[in-house]
């Protein structure tokens, strides 16, 4: 057993308003720069959708992430000989039109413009090229659904829905959607840091982070093709791939990254899990059925003696395993199985599980007597007169899960590989939760069927008050459980602390170096 | 001692050289510059025979001539020109000599000649040629010197660095000096011995004058060029580089360029948004 720890992030899904404030908070800190405009370190997609850049997730455009051949994973669009092969022109790379052009306002106009006998306007200009554009798409061009026959109808999640199911979800009435946050899953097994030739990508070992060390990245780009998520962005002004750090800075001094800090919905969760770094390969190289399950087995409990004696024997602090213990990824991940990892079927092992969106799922539509509605209503007022109404009231346990307006095919395709039987169980927890919080709450429910309904998915009542609290309750110390960076047990292994510390301040991030 | 003593010692001293030595300076002028190609007597080598020049020609326009014959030519000079043509023209290589040293020249032509007589041109005709009939083991030498495969006795870079020659036992040379295929049919024995052991060619000079070719090497080498000048009309001719690289560089252009698109079909070829792109800009239109 080989134990370490990872920072993992959990996103509850059912609570993201899709407002792009986590978007936005990156993007003053880390990505307003020359060269990283297009750059969108954190995301926010509308699902169904094609996302950032368009169709990210079919990888057979773009060729990411890793595949099972003969046994073992291996990297589905690079490693050796095809690198070799393609060294001078990576086929796969998306262009800046996969993404889009990033453009900015001639705001100045409106300031300093004489006095015209027209409008003054503020062109749009291409902040590549400083030129006026036309603007022809944006990072969430697709946002709540706009521009749906050429979006999200060309979701690559569609695979295996059949054309019936697939138009159903179009229908005005049916139609529903949910967000997708999304930042760099951290993965266990990364994709960029296996396809960089440089070996400039390292997966940092006290708490996971993948980070590009700017110093040794050569721009060969095959981290950006090789990444199934395009979470590795080229800057076209430095010459070096760039990606999200994860706000380490902030994390080693105690603060939550910036996306998850100014989330508006408080969907963001981090904390620490432990996992057994040598079963990695085997995992990744595992039967797309067993992946989630394999890589879940992968995660070790914080409380086990052995776990603890075999983590503290590879160096791990102990306020790195309390934190472990705390964990509120853990619980979700682990404890409650209501988080999945989004897209495990491209073997990277991403540490960012989301807890599935029940609200488009819940809700349905239940034939409505209109004449029924006229009679309560006078002539003058106006009233819907569809024969059909939205509906999010329970009739028979779980009835709604099985009925729902988005097809379990989707949800499973985006979150469990395709197995909906996992979907249907993760969506009925949250089902079951609600159940037990409305009967606590209003008491309106038949006691037994809530009791029927937790125990059908494996919940107690004081599990279910836990999620309830986690959920919607949390505070910032709750929903983040921030280990202790220990940067300086970290350094040791490479240079003198007293050294790091006598010359903090002074040459500390760039060594001044003889010479010119 | 200032500058102005310095140089004036300096002149005073060049002037004295150049005024009392330049008589017996004229004799090994002529060898060391001349004899290459040219005798004083009125006999035909590479270039004319010398006698008689101080009798044709004006000190004046020998002067020219031996300092940049082209120049001359160029100029229009009609007995310049007659002498180019004559002599197939063969470029005469520019002499850098000074005035005094170009004096002391004609006057060494001159004096070395002193009874020349209408008579001479036909001692040549009557003279008997002796035929030059190499052996077969000399031409292999020959043409292993001139290659490289066998190196100079002293050193000497082997001609095929800076000359061509289209013979199909032999690749392509270098194209800084002559092309030396029909050398043995213009210059003839005599003349190539001359520019072989003369050196009268600046960068010949550079090259051997400190690793001089030895008299049987010589022999060899002209043994081979006759045999290169003999056999030229019979040579394929395949083992120059000139047009056959070039043709084979298209060929082999042509042949990658028709592989790559199929190594490379299902590559990602346009963005994934320009099917969109497209429809929205024709639906502004």
């Amino acid at each position: 057993m080989d134990v370490r720890s990872q920072i993992s992030m959990v996103f509850h899904l059912d609570k993201c308003i899709g407002c792009h404030t986590c978007s936005i908070a990156c993007k003053n800190i880390w990505t307003d720069r020359k060269g990283a405009e297009y750059m969108w370190w954190n995301n926010v997609e509308t699902k169904p959708g094609t996302g950032y850049p368009t169709k990210w997730e079919d990888q057979e455009i773009y060729k990411g992430g890793w595949e099972k051949n003969m046994g073992k994973v291996r990297l589905k669009g690079s490693g050796k000989a095809k690198s070799l092969l393609n060294i001078f022109h990576n086929p796969h790379l998306p262009v800046i039109d996969d993404y889009y052009e990033p453009f900015t306002y001639k705001y100045l106009n409106l300031i300093e413009s004489p006095e015209e006998d027209t409008q003054v306007t503020a062109r749009p200009v291409s902040m590549i090229t400083g030129k006026p554009i036309d603007i022809k798409m944006g990072p969430n061009w697709d946002d709540d659904l706009s521009g749906t026959p050429d979006f999200a109808r060309n979701d690559p999640n569609f695979k295996n829905l059949s054309a019936g199911e697939q138009e159903a979800m179009f229908q005005l009435e049916r139609m529903a959607m949910f967000y997708l946050p999304r930042i760099c899953n951290h993965c266990l097994n990364p994709a960029c840091v296996g396809a960089c030739p440089s070996r400039a990508i390292y997966k940092r070992g006290e708490d996971g982070i993948v980070l590009i060390n700017q110093n040794v990245c050569r721009a060969w780009r095959m981290c950006v093709s090789a990444c199934p998520y395009k979470k590795s962005y080229y800057n076209w002004e430095t010459g070096k791939s760039e990606k999200c750090i994860l706000c380490y800075p902030r994390l080693e001094s105690g603060q939550a990254p910036a996306c998850m800090h100014s989330c508006v919905g408080r969907i963001r969760y981090l904390g620490v899990m432990l996992y057994d770094a040598s079963q990695i390969e085997a995992v990744a190289a595992s039967d797309d059925e067993d992946l989630i399950k394999r890589q879940l087995d992968m995660i070790l409990d914080p409380f086990d003696p052995k776990v603890i004696a075999s983590a503290k024997k590879n160096g791990i602090a102990d306020s790195t395993l309390k934190a472990a213990q705390d964990s509120p990824t853990y619980k979700f991940v682990k404890e409650w199985g209501m988080a999945l990892p989004l897209h495990p079927e491209f073997r990277t092992m991403p540490m960012l599980f989301y807890v599935p969106p029940l609200l488009p799922v819940m809700a349905s539509l239940t034939s409505n007597d209109v004449e029924a509605q006229k009679g309560t209503l006078n002539p003058i007022s106006k009233f819907w007169e569809r024969a059909t109404k939205y509906d999010a009231t329970i009739d028979t346990i779980f009835g709604t899960v099985d009925d729902a307006r988005m097809p379990l095919k989707y949800l499973a395709n985006l979150f469990t590989n395709g197995d909906e039987e996992l979907m249907k169980i993760t969506l009925k927890k949250l089902m079951a939760v609600r159940l037990h919080r409305r009967d606590v709450t209003v008491g309106d429910l038949n006691k037994e069927m809530v009791a029927q309904s937790l125990e059908e998915v494996g919940l107690d009542t004081e599990m279910a008050d836990a999620i309830y609290y986690l959920t919607s309750l949390a505070k910032f110390d709750d929903r983040f459980v921030i280990p202790a960076a220990h940067r300086e047990q970290a350094i040791e292994m490479s240079e003198f602390t007293g050294d790091r510390k006598g010359s903090a301040g002074f040459g500390f991030t760039e060594h001044p170096a003889r010479g010119l | 001692m200032n500058g102005k003593t310095l140089i004036s010692i300096l002149l005073i001293f060049f002037l004295f050289l150049s005024t009392t030595m330049y008589a017996q300076d004229g004799e090994n002028l002529f060898k060391s510059k001349c004899a290459a190609c040219h005798k004083t007597s009125s006999k035909r080598a590479i270039g004319p025979g010398l006698a008689n020049v101080h009798k044709k020609y004006s000190k004046k326009w020998f002067k020219s001539f031996v300092s940049s014959s082209q120049a001359l030519v160029k100029s229009g000079d009609a007995d310049a020109i007659k002498i180019f043509e004559e002599y197939n023209k063969t470029v005469m290589p520019d002499q850098e000599l000074s005035d005094a040293e170009l004096n002391a020249l004609f006057d060494y032509i001159k004096s070395a000649n002193p009874v020349a007589t209408g008579a001479d041109t036909d001692q040549v005709a009557e003279e008997k040629i002796v035929p030059f009939e190499p052996t077969k083991e000399d031409i292999l030498i020959g043409q292993n010197l001139f290659s490289g495969k066998q190196i100079f006795q002293n050193e000497g870079p082997s001609c095929i660095s800076c000359h061509d020659i289209r013979y199909d036992a032999i690749i392509a040379g270098g194209g800084l000096a002559m092309e030396l295929t029909d050398s043995y049919d213009r210059l003839k024995k005599e003349g190539l011995e001359g520019i072989i052991t003369g050196l009268p060619f600046p960068q010949m000079k550079v090259s051997y004058q400190n690793h001089q070719i030895t008299e049987e090497e010589t022999t060899q080498l002209i043994a081979f060029l006759k045999e290169v000048s003999e056999q030229r009309y019979y040579q394929l001719g395949l083992t120059s580089y000139k047009n056959t690289l070039l043709i084979w560089g298209i060929m082999g252009a042509i042949v990658l360029m028709g592989i790559f698109p199929i190594f490379w079909y299902k590559r990602k070829k346009e963005s994934v948004n320009k099917r969109i792109y497209e429809r929205q800009i024709k639906s502004r239109n």
